[in-house]
């Protein structure tokens, strides 16, 4: 096994957009390093080059003090260098067990694989996360069945199969609830223990703080400090990241529910889906009320519901008037937006450009034919409105880092100026720059008077920025959480289930 | 609930339509034909699908690595008009197994070249085997402008009128295809046709061979063509550079219609094998059923449309009800 890897001046750039200029990382045996950056800093390129899935321009990789080449992932992982993938390397139509044992199947004397013994090294790797799944999980369930918390372990199991010495984590935790968060931690130290090096890449500050020894901060493709993690404190850490402070520990000034009782815009009786078992809600105008509790609990479907988008059974008013909408136009019609879960998938058309991006849910204003002056005037506008850093309207969606991404799905429906917003985990793999400029475009529009739904996976930005938090478990409504209550033990007893924690 | 398990189990086993497709053109195919199972009759059936069989084999193994091959007709083609010129009605047994030697070898060569330019220069398979399939169709009307040469006699014979214990060859060839088939898709190399067809990047960055085996599918291809192209040589026993240019979109359909996704990555090859053989069924049922020769291509269109539109209709019909 190997004790060390360092990467020094890499130089990695595609066509002709420079994604790191001068990274370097340090990396020990037993050592847990935090890679941290903004979105777009060079993090996933940086992860990339050392596990070969891409091939570095300039610089050194020096294993042990050796200079190494990988030319490809086979290279890197012969070497014992694994990585736990940001978007999935899990291929969607075939089993657990075949997906963790993807070119090591174990085979019989035929050349013949071994479907036994496959399957019982499939139930040890699972038994690691025991508990955290929502139903027993079988190797021979399908990828593509899973939810996305459940694909992002499979996705670990895998690294982890082939016991490399060194596991890179590109933002593993993302899609993971606390709990399962809490379960990978606990592995990351017993693997740390054995003298495995672990390469931890991640937004989340707590999490850093958590697990890391010692963090390495990239900036526009260069590495910009590193040290222990005891040397330093979040403030700092975001300092280096950004390059401008005043951006964390954002809260809303004024008026936390001190306003006479407003009206009411969103109302919710008896709601009931595949998912959710009964969901009572009551949203006011200019409100912003959290969405709570641990992955998967029924918020999406809420969401999708009052969206028209999945059917449901129970009452939705909309300013005291029954709504029954089947279809995502007619709630669009009637003032409502969705910011979708998956930007890449349902928030964006990523090879289209950030025009038409924009334009989408708006064309109809345009008449026949289209005044395409205005059309991208008022896209120019948008766009200004939310900051959005963009080589031009006609660059395509996916010439953005995540967080101008993002910017691009809520300003293609701030263009229609809705009544209600629904945002599901719109801050998910955003950098910390734009996620603080959410915070502000939030507060903006409630003082507005728009109405706006919020479910986020970070707790803290929960209890920062709502004046109300409604916390999910199992499909229902297990509390909810205001003013004093609002506190960062509450909202986990209550995503957890433990009601005695709550406030009712 | 029935809906969802009903479901799972055309997930988990996309051949199921294919075989209720088979039975019922099989049970249709009976009632036209009704000495349908006797030796001979079953045999002239089975004699006439092989070709589409083998070269559906192939094109299955091509799809389900996420390719497509356009090109499997003219390696039929210039395998038959390589045979029937060079062997000729008057040649020795040898001279034809030495021939049918090299139309592998030429098969093998043809695939490769697909697989070269679409797995290692990355050119879009639909492209690249349209455009092939011109060079490989040109080159056999090159081979033998028209129609005519031919094999020996005694060498058709072997191939149509070979009943070991009383079935067809036919029967022995598909079994061992599909003993092949259960093999390699045991094997590390079926996982990773699987993975590559399934999402390519994944597989590669889970370090599968990629590039290989996309090649692979494509030799493989090459080589059931040129099967495919000796079998019908045997089964006319004469040449025609025009002979392999509809299987093409025939073997496609079986594929389709036998289960495996176009995008690759599910199914596998009995489904694609009794596709093909519902085809040769429907090709039978039509010319039956006393259709005029200027209806027959609608109506089997129309059989292959309603066929591949079925489970689509129910499961939208079913979802209503629910």
């Amino acid at each position: 096994m190997a004790e060390s890897l360092s990467a020094r001046n890499i130089v990695k750039h595609y066509g002709g957009v420079v994604a790191l200029s001068d990274g370097n990382l340090e990396v020990q045996a037993r050592e847990v390093v935090a890679l941290i950056g903004a979105n777009g800093s060079g993090k996933s390129t940086m992860s990339k080059v050392i596990n070969g899935v891409v091939v570095l321009d300039g610089g050194q990789l020096l294993l042990d003090g050796n200079p190494v080449h990988f030319s490809s992932p086979q290279a890197a992982k012969k070497m014992g260098i694994a990585t736990v993938f940001q978007e999935l390397s899990l291929i969607p139509q075939m089993t657990v067990a075949e997906n963790i044992w993807l070119t090591r199947e174990p085979l019989n004397r035929t050349g013949a694989i071994d479907r036994k013994r496959l399957n019982a090294r499939t139930e040890e790797l699972l038994a690691l996360f025991e508990g955290t799944f929502k139903a027993r999980l079988h190797p021979d369930d399908p990828v593509a069945s899973l939810p996305a918390d459940e694909k992002q372990i499979i996705e670990v199991l895998k690294a982890i199969s082939s016991d490399p010495w060194m596991l890179i984590l590109d933002e593993a935790t993302a899609s993971l609830d606390s709990r399962q968060v809490q379960r990978l931690f606990e592995l990351v130290k017993q693997w740390q223990e054995k003298g495995k090096a672990i390469v931890f890449v991640s937004h989340r500050m707590e999490e850093i703080f958590r697990i890391a020894d010692k963090y390495s901060v990239l900036r526009n493709g260069k590495t910009v400090g590193a040290g222990r993690m005891s040397d330093i404190n979040e403030k700092e850490l975001v300092k280096l990241m950004i390059a401008k402070e005043s951006v964390f520990g954002y809260t809303r000034g004024e008026s936390k529910a001190s306003k006479v009782e407003p009206e009411v815009c969103l109302e919710v009786q008896e709601l009931r889906t595949d998912y959710l078992r009964g969901i009572d809600l009551r949203a006011h105008k200019g409100e912003l009320v959290g969405i709570g509790g641990l992955r998967g609990q029924g918020q999406r479907d809420l969401l999708l519901s009052l969206f028209g988008d999945v059917p449901y059974l129970g009452i939705i008013k909309l300013f005291g008037r029954q709504t029954s909408f089947k279809h995502p136009r007619e709630a669009m019609k009637n003032g409502i937006a969705l910011v979708p879960g998956d930007r890449a998938r349902e928030g964006l058309l990523y090879i289209r450009s950030i025009l038409e991006n924009l334009l989408l849910p708006s064309w109809r204003q345009y008449g026949f034919p289209l005044r395409m002056g205005k059309a991208k005037k008022d896209a120019a506008e948008a766009g200004a409105g939310l900051n959005l850093k963009m080589a031009g309207l006609q660059e395509p969606v996916s010439s953005l880092s995540g967080g101008n991404a993002q910017k691009v799905v809520i300003g293609k429906w701030l263009m229609r100026s809705p009544q209600v917003l629904l945002l599901d985990d719109p801050t998910k793999g955003v950098d910390v720059g734009t996620k603080a400029e959410f915070y502000v475009l939030l507060s903006r529009l409630c003082e507005e008077g728009k109405t706006i739904l919020f479910y986020s996976s970070d707790d803290e930005e929960l209890i920062g920025m709502c004046d109300r938090v409604v916390v999910l478990h199992d499909g229902l409504i297990s509390t909810e959480l205001s003013g004093s209550t609002l506190t960062k033990e509450n909202l986990v007893a209550a995503s957890l289930g433990v009601l005695n924690g709550g406030a009712q | 609930m029935r809906r969802s398990h009903l479901n799972a189990l055309a997930a988990r086993h996309p051949a199921l339509f294919a075989l209720a497709l088979l039975v019922i053109s099989l049970l249709i195919n009976v009632i036209l034909q009704p000495n349908m199972f006797a030796r001979d009759t079953l045999n002239s059936n089975m004699r006439v699908f092989l070709p589409s069989i083998l070269l559906t084999a192939g094109q299955a193994i091509v799809i389900l690595g996420g390719g497509i091959d356009i090109s499997v007709g003219g390696i039929v083609s210039i395998v038959n008009t390589v045979l029937a010129t060079r062997v000729g009605l008057d040649g020795s047994p040898e001279k034809m197994w030495q021939f049918v030697f090299i139309s592998l070898a030429a098969g093998l060569l043809a695939g490769a070249i697909n697989g070269f330019f679409i797995a290692y220069l990355r050119l879009q398979p639909i492209i690249t085997t349209y455009a092939t399939s011109f060079l490989y169709a040109g080159l056999a009307l090159f081979i033998l402008p028209n129609p005519g040469g031919g094999i020996p006699a005694q060498i058709a014979a072997l191939y149509r009128d070979s009943t070991p214990l009383n079935l067809p060859l036919a029967f022995y060839i598909i079994a061992i295809i599909i003993l092949i088939w259960l093999y390699i898709s045991s094997t590390r190399y079926g996982k990773f046709l699987f993975a590559v067809g399934g999402r390519a990047e994944a597989a590669y960055e889970t370090a599968v061979p990629v590039t290989l085996v996309q090649f692979s599918t494509y030799v493989i291809s090459g080589l059931m063509s040129a099967l495919a192209g000796i079998a019908i040589t045997m089964l006319s026993g004469s040449g025609n550079a025009d002979i392999g240019n509809p299987m093409t979109l025939n073997s496609i359909t079986a594929v389709v219609i036998g289960g495996n996704a176009m995008s690759g990555g599910i199914g596998g090859v009995a489904g694609p094998l009794m596709g093909a053989i519902t085809l040769g069924f429907i090709q039978n049922i039509v010319s039956f059923a006393h259709i005029s020769t200027w209806w027959e291509t609608f109506v089997k269109a129309t059989i292959i449309v309603v066929a591949l539109a079925a489970p689509g209709v129910i499961n939208l019909f079913r979802s209503r009800r629910a």
